[in-house]
């Protein structure tokens, strides 16, 4: 297992919602895998349901690879609709 | 009703830097479909079409409902039922300037619809609450090498984006189309309807600087706007991990294609070919080819008449899809044209490193 690094993640509407909070800085195995288990386990439903339809940009590019590693951030996004 | 003179119309936002009459001559040139006469309708529709675009498409296939007049000002009591594209021309035609034209399309956008609706767009809108016509505006703007200024508006949270070659799609922030029931809307959730003003607001800004060619538009990065807290933030992003299925610089070449050595060689030996540059005018701003006429490819056909038929064409863009596009279509209206292959960042590679790359 690969050594744990601070990542900053960025939460948007209802990402925000389910952490309750913008941001934070986690210490976590940097890879897309890692975090979608950390942020499952640490905010349940409301957060797997964003997951399963919203983007992982991690350090700025949406993926699906869960072995893609992180840098340093990344945001998480429902997909937005409304008008 | 007092004579309205376009110069005084426009007077406050031709006295801008960088607009000018030159801007407002873009304006008026352009051609701009939007679709949903909603609450992000009805914050954008009336500044494109009191700030001079010359011709605005208003595209929506539903009727007013009672629970629309709060966000949906385009709208009062007295249409509740009435169809809102016929609703929203009834309110926006006094705010048009002489020779502007608003027009109505009663039709839900759909794949079927979409090409006699968004044909010759200079750019399109999406003011929809509609994840599927979303992804087919982001499709049909790639295809048709247009921007697609997008927005959303839900609870008290909004977003506001643009997609414009050759920066990332909205494919690229959401690759995969969700099931429509796995997302909330403002039927749902409800919005505050000034949320709506702010989104459009923006939206319309991105319109108005794509069409005249100022600043840096909203491309790589969404706004996030929330109302709660007063606080916008930003997202950047970049091409997604693979890429989105259309929009790739991938087409055939065939023999109506012309390197950039070649064209270099034509230009050196002074040979008689017209130059058009079919992108968009900020891209123009940063890197363009000497001689070159700018006419995006959006306004191709309704200005393929300042062209001369008797001389050769060589349409370029920034990488070589538009202008391959174009070139077709100028042949198809019987032209002499050929695409300049890789485009101005081919030119920028192999010729003239000088030329910025963007």
């Amino acid at each position: 297992m690969a050594d744990e690094v601070a990542v900053t993640v960025r939460y948007f509407a209802a990402a925000a919602e389910a952490a309750g909070r913008d941001e934070e800085v986690l210490e976590i195995e940097p890879t897309a895998a890692a975090l979608r288990r950390v942020l499952a386990e640490r905010y349940g439903a409301p957060m797997t349901r964003v997951l399963e339809v919203g983007s992982l940009l991690v350090d700025g590019v949406v993926t699906r690879d869960p072995d893609r590693p992180i840098r340093s951030k990344v945001d998480v996004l429902p997909p937005f609709a409304g008008g | 009703m007092t004579d309205v003179r376009p110069d005084l119309r426009f007077a406050r936002q031709a006295a801008l830097p960088g607009f000018g009459r030159e801007g407002q001559r873009r304006l008026a040139a352009a051609r701009v479909v939007v679709v949903g006469a909603g609450g992000l309708g009805s914050a954008v529709l009336p500044v494109l079409v009191a700030a001079g675009v010359g011709e605005v498409v208003v595209v929506d296939g539903d009727v007013v409902d009672e629970t629309n007049l709060h966000r949906q000002t385009l709208h009062s009591a007295d249409d509740v039922g009435r169809p809102k594209a016929d609703s929203a021309v009834a309110s926006l035609e006094p705010h048009a300037a002489p020779g502007a034209l608003v027009r109505g399309v009663g039709l839900m956008l759909d794949a079927s619809t979409a090409p006699q609706v968004l044909a010759g767009a200079t750019l399109l809108v999406d003011a929809t609450d509609s994840l599927p016509v979303r992804y087919l505006l982001d499709d049909a703007a790639a295809a048709a090498g247009i921007p697609l200024v997008w927005g959303s508006a839900t609870g008290y949270a909004g977003q506001v984006g643009v997609a414009a070659a050759p920066g990332p799609r909205w494919r690229d922030l959401f690759p995969v189309e969700p099931a429509e029931d796995a997302v909330a809307t403002c039927a749902v959730s409800g919005v505050l309807p000034s949320l709506c003003t702010t989104i459009g607001g923006l939206m319309a800004t991105e319109v108005l600087k794509l069409l005249s060619g100022v600043g840096r538009p909203l491309v790589g990065r969404v706004l996030v706007v929330d109302a709660l807290s007063a606080t916008v933030r930003e997202i950047e992003y970049l091409p997604a991990d693979p890429p989105g299925p259309t929009g790739t610089e991938t087409r055939m070449t065939d023999d109506h294609d012309v390197t950039v050595e070649e064209v270099s060689d034509l230009i050196t030996d002074g040979a008689d070919v017209q130059l058009v540059d079919v992108r968009e005018p900020w891209e123009a701003e940063i890197a363009s080819l000497p001689g070159s006429t700018l006419i995006p490819l959006g306004s191709l056909e309704s200005r393929a008449g300042e062209l001369d038929k008797d001389r050769p064409v060589i349409a370029y863009c920034h990488g070589g899809v538009r202008s391959a596009d174009a070139a077709e279509r100028l042949r198809a209206a019987g032209f002499d044209a050929r695409s300049m292959k890789g485009g101005i960042d081919r030119w920028s590679r192999r010729v003239d490193p000088s030329v910025p790359r963007y």
